[in-house]
């Protein structure tokens, strides 16, 4: 019976205050979707780190098949040139600047290649004799990166000495850049909304004020005289996150796709990742429009 | 059921309190009137008895319970048992008679099939049977106000606050509110009527208490509304 009468006032309440429900759904619909769009290019930061980007700093890239480096003239990488980088990390002169030194094989690159590019179509055209078998080094002094491009890069057997953060700390700049405006509308439209729904929920209490006060009189219980109140500026939140993820969810698919075709040679995130991102947007308008509500509450509606 | 001990009532300390020192008490069953000139504290007696306001000095007893020590979240319980009827009906303008009435019952959680078996009893007490589903402009005054006590009495509460109910209404009108309102108290629920209204109070020969400055200046069994203090000094 009480869960039916609290509906029912809900229902009186979205309509009479229709107009005003309408510009709450529309400002959390925009400020969510800023809100998910900086979730997206953190994501996309995230994918394109891949296995080694926090681990270390270089790679030393050692010869395959295709390598058109002149020190891997001789074919690919033979077990003696390896053994012999290997050592050159133990050397003296070269220890003391070198923190750590993992080798990767072949398998592990085609491991590592295919979790990283698993939402790419090129995954499954990729073997592992045409991924190099490398050395991930990281500094002591992260600075310190010729030194190792000297020593390793004329080495026979070695293909390329890479610093493999500084390319891609440029487009990440790029994108923490636009996560950060993207976040800074957000905020702004997030304000917005809150405000908006305390606005709504005051109209609301003041044209229902009859009602709350015969409730009151007659002794109902806080809950069943707020609940309406809250969960319309919910609902309404609510159906603006539902907007904002369709649209977040429909627009990086069909741009996840075309850019995939255009660059395969960039990891992205799939349109999966996009939908694991949808429930934190809905339970983060039910978070605003409750509190901002319950807040407006306390002001306006006596209990 | 309702007891008074020297409750002080201060809303604004650089004037008078609304309420002095009144002492005071309503046994069971009883029918008071509480009479008195506006700004006499009437008003301010009723919103203590709700715990809408707490007393600045004294105590507050109703059912039996000091108010002051009902936890806010227990405030709803205690207002489940006392009715409430106001001089403005204060009736719900799109609902019908029987969901005005029936609404007192939703909002505390009866089931459906109790509204509809309480409800019709209830309006037939107060004499609107087969108005069940006018709209409350169609109706005159004094039934608007008979769907107000209707309400106020369908939960059962054991006391029934009447602020003015006839304020609005002509002599004849107030008089069948009367009626009602002595049956509701024949049904063992506690009235106490604040008034303005000679002649119910001398043609009843009700209780009557006469707040004055916010003070109990009188207090008799089947008082008239002129006490005899006042009429000496006219």
């Amino acid at each position: 019976m009480r869960a039916a009468f609290i509906l029912s006032e809900i229902g009186l309440g979205l309509r009479r205050n229709l107009s005003m429900v309408i510009s709450v759904v529309l400002v959390t619909f925009i400020s969510l979707t800023f809100v998910g769009a900086a979730g997206l290019l953190q994501l996309q930061i995230g994918q394109m780190k891949g296995y080694w980007y926090d681990r270390v700093e270089i790679a030393v890239f050692l010869c395959v098949d295709n390598s058109t480096s002149p020190t891997c003239a001789a074919g690919p990488v033979t077990a003696e040139q390896r053994d012999a980088i290997r050592a050159m990390f133990g050397a003296e002169n070269l220890s003391r600047y070198v923190s750590s030194v993992a080798y990767e094989s072949q398998d592990d690159a085609l491991r590592h290649f295919r979790d990283q590019f698993a939402n790419s179509p090129i995954v499954d055209s990729v073997t592992a004799d045409q991924l190099p078998e490398s050395f991930r080094v990281s500094l002591v002094d992260a600075e310190k990166y010729e030194i190792i491009d000297e020593a390793f890069s004329s080495l026979p057997g070695v293909d390329v000495v890479s610093d493999q953060r500084e390319l891609l700390e440029r487009v990440f700049t790029v994108l923490n850049r636009a996560s950060l405006g993207a976040l800074l509308v957000a905020g702004i439209m997030t304000l917005c909304a809150v405000l908006l729904i305390a606005t709504t929920i005051r109209l609301s209490a003041f044209s229902r004020r009859r009602e709350t006060g015969i409730m009151r009189l007659v002794g109902a219980s806080k809950a069943v005289i707020q609940l309406p109140f809250i969960l319309e500026g919910v609902i309404a939140a609510v159906v603006g996150a539902v907007l904002a993820s369709g649209t977040l969810w429909l627009s990086s698919s069909f741009l996840l796709t075309r850019l995939a075709r255009q660059c395969p040679d960039t990891a992205f995130i799939s349109a999966h990742q996009v939908l694991l991102l949808l429930p934190a947007l809905i339970l983060l308008a039910v978070l605003l429009a409750g509190a901002s509500s319950l807040l407006t509450l306390q002001r306006y509606v006596k209990v | 059921m309702i007891r008074f001990d020297n409750v002080t009532k201060t809303y604004d300390p650089r004037s008078r309190p609304a309420l002095d020192g009144v002492s005071l008490e309503v046994s069971r069953g009883e029918f008071v009137f509480l009479v008195g000139a506006s700004g006499s504290g009437k008003c301010t007696f009723i919103r203590l008895v709700l715990k809408e306001d707490h007393a600045s000095h004294g105590a507050v007893h109703v059912a039996g319970r000091n108010v002051a020590t009902i936890p806010s979240w227990r405030v709803p319980r205690l207002r489940r048992g006392i009715g409430v009827v106001f001089q403005d009906f204060r009736l719900l303008p799109n609902k019908t008679v029987f969901a005005n009435v029936a609404f007192a019952m939703q909002v505390i959680g009866k089931s459906r099939p109790m509204i509809r078996e309480t409800v019709p009893d209830v309006l037939r007490t107060v004499g609107l049977e087969g108005k069940n589903n006018r709209m409350p402009h169609e109706l005159s005054g004094g039934e608007q106000q008979r769907v107000a006590i209707a309400r106020a009495i369908v939960n059962r509460p054991g006391i029934l606050l009447a602020d003015e109910p006839t304020g609005n209404l002509d002599p004849t009108t107030s008089m069948g509110i009367m009626r009602v309102l002595e049956r509701v108290n024949q049904n063992g629920t506690t009235v106490v009527m604040a008034t303005h209204d000679d002649d119910i109070v001398d043609t009843l020969r009700k209780r009557v208490v006469e707040l004055r400055n916010g003070r109990v200046v009188r207090d008799e069994a089947q008082g008239v509304y002129e006490g005899a203090i006042a009429a000496a000094a006219l």
